[in-house]
Formats: structure tokens, C-alpha cells, sequence
């Protein structure tokens, strides 16, 4: 007897060893977390100011602000978005609603897999292949945007299609049940109730976008320009290319270091929000989307 | 079936409203940029500081002329320059035969323009006891005969050799001047960009690297370099590299299509012009007299 | 009809993607690593017929200086290459546009028996007297299991991607073995131990990791991880494979924990309670049942990882040095596929063999991924049969 409560003592031991050090593993990589948060913030947060995100480049990179930087990554997100969103949404519709089991569903969710799967540098070449050389669009923001909206729309797709399924069968009966054709219920019925959740699913593609910087390496970027783009077919700046830019050229590294730490800043800004945004959304209409 | 429609127009709302946004945004800076011709610039990484800092310059008083400045390396420039998607190509090295072979091939004549100099200083951590090098001890640091610092009468301690990417003119120049045209030993550190070679240098103790002289800082050591066997070593700075003597210095070009001179007048003018050499001395390179 | 088209989208941009990417690819292939439009010649009385790309390249870093080495006659090796050509002849000599530049490389070819010239195709001239060198095509294996990359090298390039390949996978191996003992910890933890509350604030927080792009992540790690690496191991240099698979590990976190803390959420609570009920402890509950059952959905999220790793470009190439090395310890600097298209692209004159060797390198990383992709696929689907 007393053996025994030895043993069951030294087990609970051994668990309470074995939880604890995974709860702190789970705590320090959320500290991980905020460190990196804090090392940026701490760092950058002097070179932010009114004039940092309003004004143009000045002195080679180390004065001024990121302004251009800042729309340019804004278009690319629009750009790519334009063309991400519709599409993602109609496939998944089809997909989630039309589409009967079967190997052509499986062959084009394995096809969707693997283009979420593919490495970004791969969406690079592959757009300075078709888009800036075959189409001869050039380097240029049509490039650049639809590089990166393919690159979203395995994203868009399912996330779309988590929201989609979440939709109680019972309302598509209610809904066919009362004649209404297959169309209308699924654009009366179906989208609405789900359209919340394919809306984090959209803010969250937004994040993905605005930080990715190997497919716009050969589509789009530019170092400096004088203004903003004025057409799709202009080349512009971007932040995470700016980041990387004057994060490793120019020949005041000290000088242009802040304005890489608050370029950085910036950048985690924009992908914050859009994910806290995304889980607020999530949390409010109380359904759970995917991430990834 | 116009639910269908609303869903589709419903995009092309979004893109018309922001279109028209942006197109406010665009008037403000409309008034300075009208009537303007569009220049862009493209090539080397050492040229890029420069060309953006006097086109930031040179627009101040010139509303006529816009720049655009795009990096990615001398090749990129010439690649560019042959496609004709660049107006102005950046380089750190002459053309290569090849390059002439193409250019030639396209029909295309090109000028190049000297618009400054650059000296590469050989640079190392300034916790390196060793502080000149002669060519052929460089050349054999960066084919990997010498591995220890020892060798040259330093510390015991393994070298890091730091270089360029081979996208670099850099690179190129660095190989052929210094390294007699032999290849680099296959564990060279390359480096996406100069900033990252000084970084690298200052932050570790046995690393060896070159750079342009303008990118120097307090981080980093410079080497006096021989280039006889030793008798004379050479300190790189503006003045060594201005009277020639110091060794390791090339010229800086801006090329371009001789059909397309007009439209890149203003631009190559501003860099030969006083002002223009002024930049020059302040970006840290060497101006032409 | 719309509908249909936009839901094989993905599948178009697939095939697009391979079909882009094997045409540029492929013409690596079946082409002479030496620089289009030049030719390699000796002298008439040389043996020599063919030369391998890697002796070629000794030969001109003069580590191959005598032409018995390479199993021809007993006679130094002479470098020749088209710009020497002035310290032979005068301007004059040559003519003003070179037109006599022709009949002087053939006459000093002729004169110089142990020499190997490498000069353009349009300065051979009619009547050429030396003996022209065969150069190896560029083979697939070959390409493989070269050694030794030097894409731009003259007069023959060096094009053997193994360094880079084993470099890739070696950086990727290196992260998730740092990256799954600690995902599996947290997902354990956040999904058997910890309060629901808790779990409700720590998942978005790890989730958000996912969210830090992956430039920011190469700049953390340039300027805090390369530092301490070489501190802690007193290192030579901080670029390594170790700082590599550091910042990889970091960010391949937030995948493997969602998708195995959703595969052990997923464990049937009737069977956690059977085994609670039959006297086990939580502990042994967690790795008797919880992991078991949900092993095939944690070997899908370490693998999603590893994919994740092999594919990132920026912060890979801002830390880990890019030396073209064959790998063996993690500590050395060692060059990924990806950084190696990120650097190099924006320089190969687009067309060129360097371009297309390039695209080659970005159809072994698709293979590569593809193959990861397919293998998660599989796992997940033997779960599910084992669940119905």
C-alpha cells in the first residue's frame, strides 16, 4: 500500500515536471513572440512619426519618409485582392456547393494543396516568366499583383470553403424546399450567413500579401522612384522590399538602420492589425476559420 | 441572376472609387510632374546610392525630369539596357566582350559615361591585429590557400572571408584586379549586398571583406594594400585613390543607348555638372578631378 | 460556367507554374556550359580531346598547370584569354578594328605548342589551325551531383547544385528539429493541460508568428540570432546553417502547433475518459492515447513544416552566409535554392544558361515541395480511414 503511494507520488511528480515544462515552453514562445514585437517597436518607434509615413524618400534613404513605400504596398494588396477574392470565393463556391464527391473534387482540392505549397521564390520566377516576359506587362504593378494573388488564392479558397461548410445543411433544405433553384439559395441563403467568415478569411490574405516580398523580388519592386504609380503598368515600391533594401545597401548603414527599424515596424503594423482584425471578426461571429 | 451581376460589378466598384482616390492623390503632385519626361535608371548596387541621391537632387531644381532608380546588380543593368527597358544602365565594370558581342548583335551603339570613382578598400574586424596585405596574400585568402590569419602575421584565428554575390560588378572587378582572374574558393561567404558585408565584418573577429570605399565605417578595419611584393603598401582613402596610388580603384559608368541620348541628357549632364560631382564627394566616392 | 473556370484556377496555375518553369528549365540541359558564341583551342599537336568542366576551371585557376596531369603530353599549360592577345601584338599589328585579329590568334595558337586559348567564335578565322575542344554538355546528373557552383565562372561555368540542394534540406532538417520537440510541447499543452481560457489567448498569439513577414524575421535574425550563435559557440562566423534553422524553426512553430493541437483536440473524449477511468494518470492518457491517435495529424504538421522551411526565401538568405559548401555540421555557412534564385535572377541575362539554371533550381524546389505536399496528403488520408 505504502509502496504504492509511493509510486502514484512519484508519478504525479514526474507529471507536474513534464506539464510544467511544457507550459513553459508554450509561455516562452509566446514571449518569442514579444520579443521580436518589442525589439522592433522599442527601436523603431523614434523614427515614426506624421512626416515618416506622409513624405517621400530624401538624403539617399536616410531621411524622410517611407510614403511611397507605403502606398505601393497598399496597391499591390488591392491589386492582388481584386483578383484573389472573386475568383477564391466563386472556386469554393462550386466546389463546396456544386460539385458532387468524386476524383475531379479531390484533384482540384490536391491541386489547391499544392499550390499552397509552393514556395513563394517559385511564384517569383513563375511570375517574371508569364507575366513579365511572356505577357510583356513588364516590371510592373499588374505583374506584381497578380503574382501575389495567385499566390493567395489557395488561401481564399479555403478559408472560403471552411465558412461555406459551416453553413447548417438545414438552411440549404429550408431554402430548396421552398423552390427556390440552386443559385438563389446558395446567393440568398448560403453566402450571406457565411460571408462574415470568408471576410476574416479576406483580411487575412491582406496580411499574407502585404509582407511577402520574394514574388515581387523580380515583378514589380523598385528601389526608388520619384512618385507614386499612376498606372498598373508602372513599377513601385514596397515595404517589405524597402525593408530588405535598405536593411543590407547604401552607404550610411547607420544612418539608414533606423529607417529600417521603422520600416519594420511599420510592415508588422499593418500585419497585426489585420490579423487581430481577423480574430476579433472571427471571435464576434462566433465561427471558427481556419488559418493557414 | 442580378445578384450574380451586383456580386461581379461589386469589385469594380471598389476599383473605380479607389481609382478616382487615387487619382486626387495624384493631382497634388500632378502640378510638379507635368509635362515631364520619365527616365529610369537600372543596374549596380555600388552606382545605386549615388544615381538616387542626384536624381533626388537634380529634381529639385529640374521639374522637368523624373527618375526612377532600380537596383539589382550591373548585369541587371545590361540586361536591361539591351532590352531597352532601362533608359540608363549602372555599372562598376566595362562591358564584357559578350555584353559588346549582344549589344552589337542589337544594333544597339552604346555610350558609356564615367560620372565618378570608387576605390574597393579591403576591410577587416578592427580587433585584427593584421593591418596590411600584400595582392598575392589577398588573392590566396580568397582561393582558400590561406585559411589562418597566423599565415599573415596575425592571431591565431581561422579566416572568414566575406564577398559579394556574383550578380556584383563588384564581384567581377574584385576577381580580376585582385585575384588574377582565378575563381573564389567555394566556401566564400557571399553576401546579398555591401551593407551586409560590413555588418558581417564588424561582428565577427577573423572576417575579411571588400567593400567600396564609401560604404567604410568606424565597424570596420581598412587593409593598406601592396601591389609590389610588399615594398609599398598603400592606405585607401579619397586622396590615395585620387593620385592613383592606390591601386584598387575603377571607374563608375552610366551607359546608354546613343539613339536614346536626348531624353537621357539632362540626367548624365547633372552627374558630369559640379553639383552633380559635389553629391559624388559626398556619397564617399572619388569625383573625376 | 464562370464558377467552373475560377474553381480550376488553382489547377491552371499549377500546370502554368510547371510548364513555365520545366521550359526555362529544361534548356539547361543539352547545352555547353561554355559561354555562348566562344570556343576553347590548343594547340594542333595537343591529345587532348575533351576536357570536363571542373578540369577546365582548374586549369584556369592554374591549379592544373601541366597538360600530363590530364593525360596528355609532357608541356606546361599556357593561358591565353582574348584580351591577352595585346601583350603579343601591337595595336598596329592588329589593325583598327581588329580585322587582323583573326590570323594573329591562329598564329599564336600554331606557335605555342602547350597553350589553351579561349576566345569568341568571330575571331576563328577561315583557315584556323589549332584543334578546337569539345566541352561536355551540361547532363541531369551531372547537374545533380556537381559539387561545385559557380554560375557565372569563366570560361566554363560550373553549374552542380548539390551544395545547394543538401544545403536546403539540411537547414530545413536542422529547423524542425528544434521546431517539433517544442511544437509538440505547446500543442500537448495547449490542448490537454492548459484552461480553455488560457488556450483561448495563446493560440491567436502563436498564430500571430505566422503572421510577422518573413523579411522582418531575416532582419531579427541578422541582427540578434547571427550574434549570439557566434558567441555561444564561439564561432568564426555567425552566418550558419544553425542561425538558418533558428529563424526557420521560429517561423515553422505556428504551423506545426495549430495542426497537431487540432489533430489532438480532435482524440474522442470517450477515449481520453475510458483511460482516465481505467486508472492511468492525464500524463500517461497524453502519450499512451492523445499522441498515438493523433500521430498521422502531428506527422502532417511536422512535414507542412519542413515544407515551410525549404521554401523561404529572405530570411534565409540575410542569415545564413550562402556558401556554396557541401554541408556536415550545422555550424558552417551553408547557400539554399531559394536564397540562390533571389540572389542570382535579377543578374542572369534573362534566356541565358545561368537564367535557366535557374529555373531548374526552381523546379527541384517545386518537386521538392510537391512531393512534401503529396506525403501530407497521404498521411491525412490514412487517418481518415482509420477513423471510419
Amino acid at each position: 500500500m505504502k509502496k504504492e503511494n509511493r509510486l502514484a507520488k512519484r508519478k504525479r511528480r514526474n507529471q507536474n515536471i513534464a506539464f510544467g515544462l511544457f507550459q513553459l515552453i508554450s509561455y516562452s514562445i509566446v514571449a518569442l513572440l514579444f520579443i521580436i514585437l518589442a525589439f522592433i517597436v522599442v527601436k523603431g518607434i523614434g523614427v515614426i512619426s506624421w512626416e515618416f509615413i506622409s513624405e517621400m524618400p530624401k538624403e539617399g534613404m536616410t531621411q524622410g519618409g517611407i510614403y511611397p513605400a507605403i502606398v505601393g504596398t497598399l496597391c499591390l494588396v488591392f491589386g492582388s485582392m481584386l483578383f484573389a477574392f472573386p475568383v477564391g470565393v466563386l472556386a469554393a463556391i462550386y466546389m463546396n456547393e456544386y460539385v458532387k464527391d468524386g476524383w475531379p473534387k479531390r484533384i482540384i482540392k490536391q491541386m489547391t494543396n499544392n499550390l499552397a505549397g509552393v514556395p513563394s521564390i517559385v511564384f517569383g520566377l513563375f511570375g517574371m516568366a508569364l507575366f513579365v516576359n511572356k505577357l510583356e506587362f513588364g516590371d510592373s504593378l499588374l505583374a506584381g499583383s497578380l503574382t501575389l494573388g495567385l499566390l493567395v488564392l489557395p488561401v481564399v479558397i479555403r478559408t472560403t470553403e471552411e465558412s461555406l461548410k459551416a453553413v447548417d445543411d438545414t438552411f440549404r433544405q429550408a431554402s430548396l424546399g421552398l423552390g427556390a433553384s440552386k443559385w438563389q439559395t446558395t446567393s440568398k441563403v448560403v453566402f450571406p450567413i457565411a460571408f462574415p467568415n470568408i471576410i476574416t478569411g479576406l483580411i487575412l490574405s491582406i496580411g499574407r500579401v502585404s509582407g511577402e516580398t520574394a514574388p515581387i523580388l523580380f515583378t514589380v519592386a523598385a528601389y526608388f522612384l520619384p512618385k507614386l504609380p499612376t498606372s498598373i503598368f508602372d513599377q513601385a515600391m514596397a515595404l517589405p522590399y524597402h525593408l530588405y533594401v535598405i536593411s543590407t545597401s547604401g552607404t550610411n548603414i547607420e544612418a539608414s538602420r533606423a529607417m529600417a527599424y521603422g520600416t519594420a515596424l511599420i510592415l508588422i503594423i499593418i500585419v497585426l492589425i489585420s490579423n487581430l482584425l481577423a480574430n476579433a471578426l472571427r471571435k464576434y461571429f462566433g465561427k471558427k476559420v481556419k488559418m493557414n | 441572376m442580378t445578384k450574380k451581376a451586383l456580386f461581379l460589378m461589386l469589385p469594380l466598384i471598389g476599383m473605380l472609387s479607389c481609382g478616382k482616390g487615387k487619382n486626387e492623390e495624384g493631382a497634388t503632385t500632378a502640378e510638379t510632374t507635368s509635362a515631364t519626361t520619365t527616365v529610369t535608371i537600372k543596374g549596380s548596387d555600388t552606382v545605386l546610392p549615388l544615381a538616387q541621391k542626384e536624381s533626388e537632387e537634380m529634381m529639385k531644381t529640374n521639374k522637368e525630369v523624373s527618375v526612377t532608380v532600380v537596383g539589382g546588380g550591373t548585369g541587371v543593368g545590361m540586361t536591361a539596357l539591351l532590352e531597352g527597358t532601362t533608359d540608363i544602365a549602372m555599372a562598376s565594370r566595362d562591358l564584357k566582350t559578350e555584353e559588346k558581342l549582344k549589344f552589337s548583335e542589337a544594333k544597339k551603339e552604346i555610350e558609356i559615361v564615367t560620372i565618378a570613382f570608387d576605390a574597393l578598400a579591403v576591410i577587416v574586424n578592427p580587433a585584427n591585429k593584421v593591418g596590411q596585405l600584400t595582392r598575392e596574400q589577398i588573392e590566396k585568402i580568397y582561393t582558400g590557400e590561406i585559411k589562418n590569419w597566423k599565415e599573415v602575421g596575425g592571431a591565431d584565428e581561422k579566416i572568414v572571408a566575406y564577398s559579394r554575390e556574383s550578380s556584383s560588378g563588384t564581384y567581377e572587378f574584385f576577381k580580376e584586379e585582385v585575384l588574377d582572374k582565378k575563381n573564389y574558393a567555394t566556401d566564400i561567404l557571399s553576401m546579398p549586398a555591401t551593407g551586409a558585408i560590413v555588418q558581417a565584418v564588424g561582428q565577427t573577429k577573423g572576417a575579411i571583406g571588400y567593400v567600396g570605399l564609401a560604404y567604410e565605417t568606424k565597424e570596420v578595419k581598412p587593409i593598406s594594400v601592396s601591389y609590389d611584393q610588399g615594398k609599398t603598401f598603400v592606405t585607401p582613402s579619397i586622396a590615395s585613390a585620387k593620385d592613383k596610388t592606390y591601386p584598387i580603384a575603377r571607374p563608375l559608368f552610366y551607359m546608354y543607348d546613343k539613339a536614346n541620348a536626348a531624353k537621357v541628357k539632362a540626367v548624365v549632364d547633372y552627374a558630369l555638372s559640379p553639383e552633380g560631382q559635389k553629391v559624388v564627394s559626398e556619397i564617399g566616392y572619388i569625383p573625376l578631378n | 460556367m464562370i464558377l467552373m473556370l475560377s474553381s480550376a484556377s488553382t489547377s491552371i496555375t499549377v500546370i502554368l507554374i510547371v510548364f513555365f518553369l520545366f521550359v526555362e528549365g529544361i534548356g539547361v540541359f543539352s547545352k555547353k556550359p561554355i559561354e555562348e558564341g566562344f570556343l576553347l583551342a590548343v594547340h594542333p599537336s595537343n591529345t587532348i580531346q575533351k576536357l570536363e568542366p571542373t578540369q577546365i576551371k582548374d586549369i584556369f585557376d592554374k591549379k592544373i598547370t601541366n597538360w600530363s596531369a590530364l593525360g596528355g603530353k609532357n608541356e606546361p599549360i599556357v593561358l591565353f584569354r582574348t584580351e591577352d592577345i595585346t601583350e603579343f601584338y601591337s595595336e598596329e599589328e592588329l589593325g583598327e578594328n581588329f580585322e587582323h585579329f583573326p590570323a594573329k590568334i591562329d598564329e599564336y595558337i600554331t606557335r605555342t605548342p602547350g597553350v589553351i586559348a579561349f576566345f569568341s567564335d568571330k575571331y576563328k578565322s577561315k583557315d584556323f589551325h589549332g584543334k578546337e575542344l569539345d566541352v561536355n554538355k551540361i547532363t541531369v546528373y551531372k547537374f545533380l551531383s556537381g559539387e561545385e557552383w559557380f554560375p557565372t565562372a569563366q570560361p566554363v561555368a560550373q553549374m552542380g547544385v548539390k551544395p545547394l540542394i543538401l544545403g536546403t534540406l539540411w537547414v530545413s532538417f536542422g529547423a524542425i528539429l528544434i521546431a517539433l520537440p517544442i511544437g509538440l510541447a505547446a500543442a500537448i499543452y495547449l490542448s490537454e493541460i492548459a484552461r480553455k481560457r488560457t488556450r483561448n489567448i495563446l493560440k491567436p498569439l502563436i498564430e500571430l508568428l505566422a503572421g510577422i513577414p518573413s523579411v522582418v524575421y531575416g532582419f531579427f535574425g541578422l541582427v540578434v540570432i547571427v550574434p549570439l550563435v557566434q558567441d555561444v559557440f564561439n564561432l568564426p562566423v555567425g552566418e550558419t546553417g544553425l542561425a538558418g534553422s533558428i529563424v526557420l524553426a521560429i517561423m515553422a512553430l505556428p504551423t506545426i502547433i495549430t495542426i497537431s493541437e487540432d489533430a489532438m483536440s480532435n482524440t474522442p473524449r470517450a477515449m481520453k475518459e475510458a483511460s482516465l477511468a481505467l486508472g492511468a494518470s492525464q500524463w500517461q492518457t497524453i502519450y499512451k492515447v492523445v499522441v498515438p491517435y493523433s500521430a498521422s495529424g502531428i506527422t502532417a504538421g511536422a512535414i507542412l513544416g519542413i515544407g515551410r522551411a525549404i521554401g523561404e526565401t529572405m530570411a534565409v538568405l540575410m542569415v545564413t552566409g550562402n556558401a556554396a559548401v557541401i554541408p556536415n555540421t550545422l555550424l558552417a555557412p551553408v547557400r539554399t535554392i531559394p536564397a540562390t534564385i533571389a540572389a542570382e535572377l535579377g543578374e542572369a541575362a534573362s534566356g541565358g544558361m545561368h537564367y535557366k539554371a535557374l529555373f531548374a533550381l526552381g523546379c527541384i524546389l517545386f518537386l521538392i515541395t510537391f512531393c512534401i505536399n503529396m506525403l501530407v496528403e497521404l498521411v491525412t488520408n490514412r487517418n481518415s480511414h482509420k477513423k471510419h
